[in-house]
Order: C-alpha cells, then structure tokens, then sequence
C-alpha cells in the first residue's frame, strides 16, 4: 500500500521534472542564443552553444540530467559554471525561512477565517473568496505602500545581512510573507469553508445544537474531527503554493531565494538552474501529498468510516 | 473611442534584467568619460562600510573575470578586486592602472607594456608578465562567450620579454589598443583554472565572503595604490530596479546603481536621497535599413528625422534625464563633429520630402520594439504619432524581450535599437563597416569604410577624431539612424556618499576612491 504511493510519488515527481524540462525548451531561445544582445556573430553562437553542449537532442539532454540527478549530482550551472546544489544550497534556507513564516501566518488566518464561519453557522464567505482572487502582486503593492511607505514601519525591501540569516532580522520576513499569507489563507478559508458547511449541516451537529451545547464545544467534539482531513490536504496544498508562490515576492523584494533564482534562471535559459529550482516546490507538493494521503488514511482507519469525506478540491492558484 | 489593441506589455517581473549584457557595450571602451565624481564635502573620512546595490541576477552570478560580464555585480566585483592594465581617464584617454606605460612600433601592430613591479596578489605573489599574457590569452580564448572582447589582438604572437614587460601584437594597425583593454583586462595568476570560486587578484579589495546576493570586500592593504578609504564595500546583486531604488530610500543601502527615472522623480520629490547623473549612456534609436523600401530613398530618412519632436521623446522616455540627439550614436565620442547642424522638427519639409519620394499618399509601416529596457516601447508609440503628423501611419509592435535581440534587432527594416555608451570606433566595428557582423542600418559604403581604418592608424588622437569627424559628417547626412537623444544613467546615493566615479561605462565600476561622511 504505502509502496505504492511511494511509486507512484516518486513517478509523478519524474513526470514533472520532463514537463519542466519540456517546458524550457518551448520557450524561444536557449542559454547560446540569449547570452548577449545581438552582439554575438553566428559563428560565435554556435560555438558557445557547442559549448554548452546544446547541439545535443532534447532527450540526450535530459536523460543525461536525470542520470546526473540519480547520481546525486544536479550539475552545473550554464551560465556560470557553477555546481547548481551550490546555487541551491545558498538560497534554501531564506526560502525555507519565508516560507515558514507565511505558512504560521496562512494557517493562523484560516483558523480564524474558519472560526468567524462557524460562529456564523457557515453563512457569508465572500469576502475570502473575493480576497482569493486578488493577484499576488497587488498584495504586494499595497502591502508595501502602507506598511513601508506611508507608516514607516518595515524595510521596503528585503535584503539579508551578508551571509545572513533572515532570523537575524526577522522584520525583513514581514513584507514577504504577508504578501504570500494574505491570498494563501483566503482560498484555504474557501476551500474549507464547504467542508464546514458540509458537516454542520451533518444530523449530529444539528443535533448539538438543538440540544444546547455551546458552539466551542460542538467545534471540539463534533466539527472538527471531521474537518481532520480536509484540513491536512489543505495544509499541504497551501504548502506547495507558498513554496511555488515565492517567485514573485522574491523578485519584488528583492529577497534571495529560491524562486528569484527560478525566476532569473528561466530568462537566461539556464536549464539545469531551471530544473533544480523547480525541483524543490515539485517535490515538495508531490511529498506533501503522499504525506497527506498517508495521514489521512491513518485517521480514516482509526477514526471509522464517517469521517471520511475528502472535501472538493477545485484546482486553482490563489 | 476606439483605441486598437496592441499586444500585451511583457511582464517585466519575469525577466529581471535578462540584458545588464548589454552593459559590455557600454564597457568597451566608452570614450569620454569624465572622471568627475559626485560632489566631496570636506576632508575625506577614513573607514566604514559601503553597501552598493547593483544590478544583477542571480542565476547568471559568476566568478569568471574573462567571460560575458553579463552581471553588473559581478562585473563591479571584479574591478574591485583585479588590477586592469589600464582604466579610462577624465579625458577619455586610457590611463595606467597595472601598465605603467606603453609604447606602439611604427606601424602601430605591436605595443609595448611597461607593468608595474610592485603589484602583488593577495596570497603573496608578484604580478608578472605571465600572469597578464595568461589572462588575456584566456579573454580571446573565450571569445565565444565575452563576444571577441579581445578579437583584433593576436594573443599568439604576444611576448614577454621580461617579468614586467608585455608586448602585444594587434591583427591590424591599432591606435587605440590601450583603450581596449580599459576597464576588462583582469589580471588573473597564471594557470588559475578553477573559477567556481574567487580567484586572488591584485586590486584594492579583496573578497572575503559571498553567498546569494552579497559579496563582501574588504580592503587590500598591500594593494600598491593610494589607500582606499573604506573598510569594506558590500556589493548586492538586486535585479528588479525599484527594490534598487527602495534599498537606498529606506536606508538599507548607501548607492543604488541603475534605477528608473520614475523613481528618480519620486526621491527628488521626497528629498531622502541623492540623485547622480551620468550623462550619455541610455539611446534607443530608430533604426532604417537602407537596403529596403522606403528607407532606400535618402528622401524618405531624411523625412523621418524631420518628423521628430526630440525634446517630446526625450521628456517622455526619459522624463527629461537626459538631452536631445542629432542622429549620430555617439555624440558623448571625443570624436563627434563640432558644428553640426543640429536638425529640428519641420513638418512642411518633410511632407515635401516624402512628396518628392513618391508617398504623396502616405505610408504604412510597421515599428518594433521591445520591453528590455524601461521606455523602449514608449519611444516607439510618441515616434509612430510624431509621424502621423507627415502622412506615415505606423503600427507599433511590441516584441518579447527574450528573443528580441535575436529575431528583430539587425534583421527587421524599422525598429527601435538600444546602445548603452559605445564608442564611436567601436560602433563602426560592430555596426557600420561593409563586413559589421550586425550591419544594422545596412550602411554599406566603401569610402566610409577605407577612411575608417585609414583614421584607426592615426596615433595622435587630435588627428584621428578630426578624420572620425568627417565621417560621421556622411552618417548624419545619409545614415539608417534617427537618434533622437540620449538618456542619463541615474543613481541614488544616500546623504554623505562622496567621490563616487561618475563616467560612463565601466569607469563608474572603479569606486575605490568612494567614502562615506560619519
């Protein structure tokens, strides 16, 4: 059983890194062409671009990457000739840092997204929806005029100590992660909130209810047990998006992780920067999944068949 | 109204300066660079940290001094830390960096190079001949990525005569060989062939850490030069220009390199930083290939050029950062022609021009452009209704920025080029000559071409600009550009910055002479 869905996981992370793969060699141009202006002969391109062993097939290619990637080795950089777990290595832990500070952020407004919905007996819930729909870089526009601009109170940007550490000044998270949070935990209060309603529709919450229980206790006893799973998918999902989501706030931060380094890797063409950096939020999601799958399977058993309604999960992007 | 659809603005986020490549132009030799620097106040003070935020993107960070320099701090990086034959001076003659002197044979194809012998690298080695002549074997070597930086020497048939002695063989008769090894001969040990990690240099810093976005310098005490008067320079690469900007308002930085006029006009309101201008480095001219209709016609370029409203372009695109240009790439060059005319915008003549040509009825054309450089797609939109006014009706189309300058740029027939401080001589090189690898303009004219390299084998720089300046006479006359001006570079300091290099081109990297007010 768990076998698998470790196959199957560790599959799907295969098919993903050929999509990645697939997907920069659709865009025009490759690390050859794209290196400077207009400036390089034909000559000169070509011979950068034997180089850089680009006049190889697609799937030589890649099969000589995933060889590479069984191995251990995520090779080097086209760009710069540096090993990519280099580039990598030097940006996890400002990512990891940004991440886990929206995910506190995110998990925290849902619970009381969540909680609001309950004590309003599952009615309203637009407001998240509509906040769920706001893009990304409106977030970060508006966050950053307010809380930087007119009040004063946090760095515009967020730029590290020299081999720093953000938790060495942890106000530069705060931008960053807010603007991931924000959107994050409307489209998680969404997605839940049907789950809720779900259940306080359910005859035995009703019945609670009827008998006079207090709505803290009737969360306790008979709403959340079923919330369990739904909510660890989500978690999970919402785990990915960050993860996947830092593109942006990284770039407008000028913060130095992981997803500006996709995000400059993609406009060099530089693939095996491409693939690493895309790695880490793939692996992360398909792993959060399993891990999910797992969990829920775990309190499917122990818990009996009630509890088991995978809530619906409309694929989106917050 | 109806106002036509014009394909969607690329998304700048996702292509954070893809192009500081371009910078290379600016570097290879931009002429004229003042060494005028941002204003001092007082006595220079001693110690302190500078935190320059430059442009830079992550992914293509390198180590390598010989290879594309496409990262701008990267490239500062190196000019901090290697010593360079020879830098550009205040009045745009190279002057000695490692070289103490140098001397031409009579032909001008071999050149002599005194080094200096008290230069050292910071793991204790003197530098040596061999150590220059390794390092620019290894620029030509990588010709296929720094782009031929070093193509007209023949490093093969380079000497060394002695430990302090170069001497330098040019595949033609150079006049201007010092001035092409300004600013990007980084001296390198000899045999260094790892360069995943810093290499020592001789310059005055040196790099004791870097990781993703900092590098941190810290001054090299047995540099040779006068001692620099900061403790340590940390340079952080930030490719989005308005976190730039932020960096230095919000005090989280001391220089902002590159930053928009926008944002320029935002601190000038504010008061919270200083602005520093360079002067002549931003062009996005319209470019006219003379092999195709209607631009074959001399009637009809100089119809196109008359239709231009320069100080309209100039305050829009630039939003008045900058000055009006007369159509020639260069006028920043020592060897612009003085005395110009300078054309203005005169609609009846140009209506009359294209009369004259056969387009009584008007024209209809197609204009490229792109978003790799903030305004390129403004200039071309105020240009296409500039030429509304003489009967020309232009479709503007706005490209994508990453194959840009593989698809448009020197193939189509009409479309808005981009320079970033080039020289003169080399502009001709790249763009102008009968064999140009990118003939953009298809300027093709074996006069201009023979006058050239006739001028390029003057050694005294009075002489050969007067003979560049007769040339450039034909290019204003008959050329495929409408330059219609030329943008400021824009930094921001903060308050008590002082002697920041202000040139041009790559001097603007050389700022060990900087300090910071307590």
């Amino acid at each position: 059983m768990i076998a698998r869905r470790l196959a199957r996981t560790a599959l799907l992370v295969l098919a993903a890194t050929a999509v990645v793969f697939a997907a920069t060699e659709v865009l025009p141009g490759d690390a050859g062409t794209l290196r400077d202006p207009g400036r390089a002969s034909p000559e000169q391109v070509a011979q950068a671009r034997d180089e850089l062993g680009l006049d190889q097939p697609v799937a030589v290619r890649y099969l000589r990457w995933l060889g590479g990637l069984l191995r251990g080795d995520l090779g080097r950089s086209l760009s710069s000739d540096r090993p990519v777990s280099d580039l990598l290595g030097q940006r996890l832990p400002a990512t990891a840092s940004l991440v886990a500070a929206a995910l506190v952020v995110t998990v925290l407004l849902t619970a009381a997204g969540l909680l609001v919905a309950h004590l309003r007996r599952g009615r309203g819930g637009t407001l998240a929806a509509g906040l769920a729909a706001v893009p990304q870089a409106v977030y970060a526009a508006a966050l950053g005029a307010v809380l930087s601009g007119m009040l004063g109170w946090l760095p515009a940007v967020s730029l590290l100590p020299p081999g720093g550490h953000p938790w060495q000044e942890p106000q530069v998270l705060v931008l960053p992660a807010l603007t991931l949070a924000l959107p994050s935990a409307a489209f998680a209060c969404t997605l839940l909130r049907g789950a809720l309603t779900d259940t306080l529709h359910r005859p035995h919450v009703v019945d609670a209810y009827r008998r006079g229980l207090s709505p803290s206790l009737v969360l306790r006893r008979h709403v959340l047990p079923f919330l369990l799973v739904p909510m660890i998918q989500v978690l999970v999902l919402t785990t990915g998006w960050l993860v996947a989501g830092t593109a942006l706030v990284e770039t407008v931060y000028g913060f130095p992780g992981l997803g500006g380094l996709l995000v400059s890797a993609v406009a060099v063409r530089d693939v095996p920067v491409v693939q690493g950096a895309a790695l880490i939020p793939i692996a992360t999601v398909l792993v959060g999944m399993l891990l999910a799958d797992l969990a829920a399977a775990t309190v499917h058993r122990t818990a009996g068949p009630a509890t088991r309604r995978p809530v619906e999960l409309t694929v989106g992007v917050p | 109204m109806y106002i036509p659809l014009r394909s969607r603005r690329a998304r700048h986020g996702l292509l954070p300066l893809a192009i500081t490549a371009a910078l290379l132009l600016a570097g290879c030799g931009a002429d004229n660079t003042t060494s005028g620097s941002t204003g001092g106040s007082g006595a220079p003070v001693d110690g302190g940290t500078l935190r320059y935020v430059v442009p830079g993107s992550p992914a293509t960070a390198s180590n390598d001094p010989h290879g594309g320099l496409g990262n701008e701090s990267d490239l500062m990086r190196f000019a901090l830390t290697y010593d360079v034959l020879t830098v550009p001076g205040a009045d745009g003659s190279p002057q000695p960096r490692l070289a103490q002197s140098w001397e031409p044979n009579q032909t001008l194809n071999r050149w002599t190079f005194r080094l200096r012998d008290d230069a050292k690298f910071t793991d204790g080695r003197p530098v040596r001949s061999r150590d220059v002549l390794y390092s620019l074997t290894r620029i030509a070597d990588k010709a296929a990525e720094n782009y031929g930086r070093l193509a007209d020497f023949d490093m093969a048939a380079a000497t060394a005569p002695d430990d302090h002695t170069v001497v330098l063989a040019t595949r033609s008769p150079m006049a201007e060989a010092p001035k092409a090894l300004e600013s990007i001969s980084f001296v390198v040990p000899d045999g260094s062939a790892d360069f995943s990690a810093p290499i020592p240099g001789s310059g005055p810093f040196r790099v004791t850490e870097t990781d993703a976005q900092t590098a941190v310098l810290t001054r090299n005490d047995s540099w040779w030069g006068e001692r620099p008067h900061l403790d340590r320079i940390e340079i952080r690469a930030v490719a989005d220009p308005q976190a730039r900007a932020a960096a230095v308002t919000s005090g989280q930085a001391d220089v902002a390199g590159s930053v928009s006029p926008a944002a320029v006009k935002t601190v000038e309101a504010g008061g919270r930083a200083q602005v520093v201008r360079r002067q002549g480095v931003t062009e996005y001219p319209i470019i006219m290939r003379l092999d195709t209709a209607p631009f074959d016609d001399p009637k009809v370029r100089e119809a196109f050029k008359l239709a231009a409203d320069r100080q309209a372009l100039v305050d829009t695109v630039f939003l008045g950062y900058g000055q009006i240009a007369n159509d020639l790439p260069t006028p920043y060059d020592p060897s612009y022609p003085k005395g110009l005319t300078q054309r203005t915008r005169d609609l009846d003549r140009a209506r009359d021009l294209l009369t004259q040509a056969g387009h009584a009825e008007g024209l209809k054309l197609t204009l490229h452009t792109t978003t790799s450089y903030p305004g390129m797609d403004t200039a071309a939109t105020l240009y296409a209704n500039q030429l509304a006014d003489i009967g020309v009706r232009v479709e503007v189309k706005v490209e994508p920025a990453d194959t840009y300058w593989t698809n448009i740029y020197a193939k189509k027939d009409f479309y808005v080029g981009y320079y970033g401080g080039i020289s003169f001589p080399d502009l001709v090189r790249v763009g102008l000559l009968a064999a140009s690898p990118t003939n953009e303009t298809a300027w093709r004219n074996a006069t201009f071409d023979a006058e050239f390299n006739a001028a390029m084998g003057i050694l005294d720089p009075a002489q050969r600009n007067a003979r560049l300046a007769a040339i450039q006479q034909d290019l204003w006359r008959d050329g495929g550009y409408v330059v219609w001006g030329v943008g400021d570079g824009l930094d921001l300091t903060g308050t008590g910055v002082h002697d920041l290099p202000n040139g041009p081109g790559f001097q603007r990297m050389f700022i060990e002479r900087a300090w910071k007010a307590k």
